[in-house]
């Protein structure tokens, strides 16, 4: 790849989305443009060069177009990667219309009004790609995940649907369907549940579960012009837990 | 809260046959499984935000030992 790639990622400051900048920054010939709401978790990546700190809560939907017009009005991006997400577990007899609103702001609506403004020239190359974090989850069904099934579904009706909106500028939407992964979100979800719980999804995973930079070299290849070719679809990465 | 409002609550929202009392071994009623305890750990996470975790289920038999997850001082 010639010259500077830019690349925005939500979920920047934590889990997979801080793993990915963590790997991206290292490239000098990357800007990174992280979005998270506190930069406490991030103060190594806050001395790069390359790396630029977007404090903004993706809860406000309605601000991120101003986000665009005031922090990146000049910046044309190659690459853009929806790490940010929550998990919860919930009965449907809990999930209100507030509830389940939450779940889907954060995790489906605020990468849609991303995408609405990166798709723009203005704020995108041709050749980009977009890569959504979905879940094995967006496929399979569990009790009490209702509301993060259902979002992480989204994601994958909105990857088909955009990829094919955007090929006439070459621009690729992919989206991840990672399982486990050893982060905070797992972490909390793990403190949730009993130990032999714990124990028995472990052991779902025949590959053991993953760690961040597994996910990260995957999302890396989809920015890269290596997966040029590759467009509208889910990869899952599981260590084979959805083929059981 | 007041215990019997919690009382209450809890047959209502756990759609539970009978009347509860604080001794009644909830583990021991017939409902009782897997998504009750589920939406027991979303409705106290609601009223009280109090996060119980799956080690914490195990060790609550009644609705004493539950209110002493909670906390006492939360109830009057």
């Amino acid at each position: 790849m010639l010259g500077k790639r830019n690349i925005l990622i939500t979920g920047a400051t934590s889990g997979i989305g801080k793993s990915l900048a963590s790997f991206l920054v290292r490239d000098t010939n990357i800007c990174v443009y992280g979005i998270g709401r506190s930069e406490e978790k991030i103060q190594d990546l806050l001395g790069f060069e390359n790396f630029k700190f977007l404090k903004f809560d993706l809860f406000d939907v309605g601000d991120i177009e101003n986000l665009f017009k005031s922090a990146l009005d000049t910046v044309k991006f190659d690459g853009f990667v929806h790490c940010a997400g929550l998990e919860e577990t919930l009965p449907i007899s809990l999930y209100t219309y507030d509830r389940i609103l939450q779940i889907f702001t954060l995790n489906v609506f605020s990468a849609i009004e991303i995408l609405r403004n990166l798709s723009k020239k203005k704020y995108s190359v041709d050749g980009a790609s977009f890569v959504l974090l979905s879940s094995v989850m967006g496929e399979l069904g569990q009790p009490g995940k209702v509301g993060y099934c259902a979002s992480k579904s989204a994601l994958l009706g909105l990857t088909r649907s955009l990829a094919l909106e955007l090929t006439k500028r070459k621009i690729r939407v992919n989206s991840i369907s990672p399982g486990i992964v050893n982060t905070p979100l797992t972490r909390k979800l793990f403190e949730q549940i009993e130990e032999d719980n714990r124990k028995r999804i472990v052991e779902m995973h025949p590959a053991g579960i993953g760690e961040s930079e597994d996910v990260v070299y995957l999302i890396d290849y989809l920015l890269s012009d290596h997966s040029k070719w590759v467009t509208g679809q889910n990869i899952k990465i599981d260590g084979g837990y959805s083929i059981q | 809260m007041n215990t019997e409002k919690f009382l209450e609550l809890l047959k209502e929202e756990l759609e539970l046959e009978s009347d509860l009392k604080v001794s009644t071994n909830l583990k021991e009623l017939d409902e009782w499984d897997s998504m009750v305890a589920m939406l027991l750990i979303g409705l106290v996470s609601n009223e009280f935000d109090v996060n119980l975790t799956g080690d914490d289920l195990n060790s609550i038999t009644t609705v004493q030992s539950l209110i002493e997850k909670i906390g006492p001082d939360r109830f009057e």
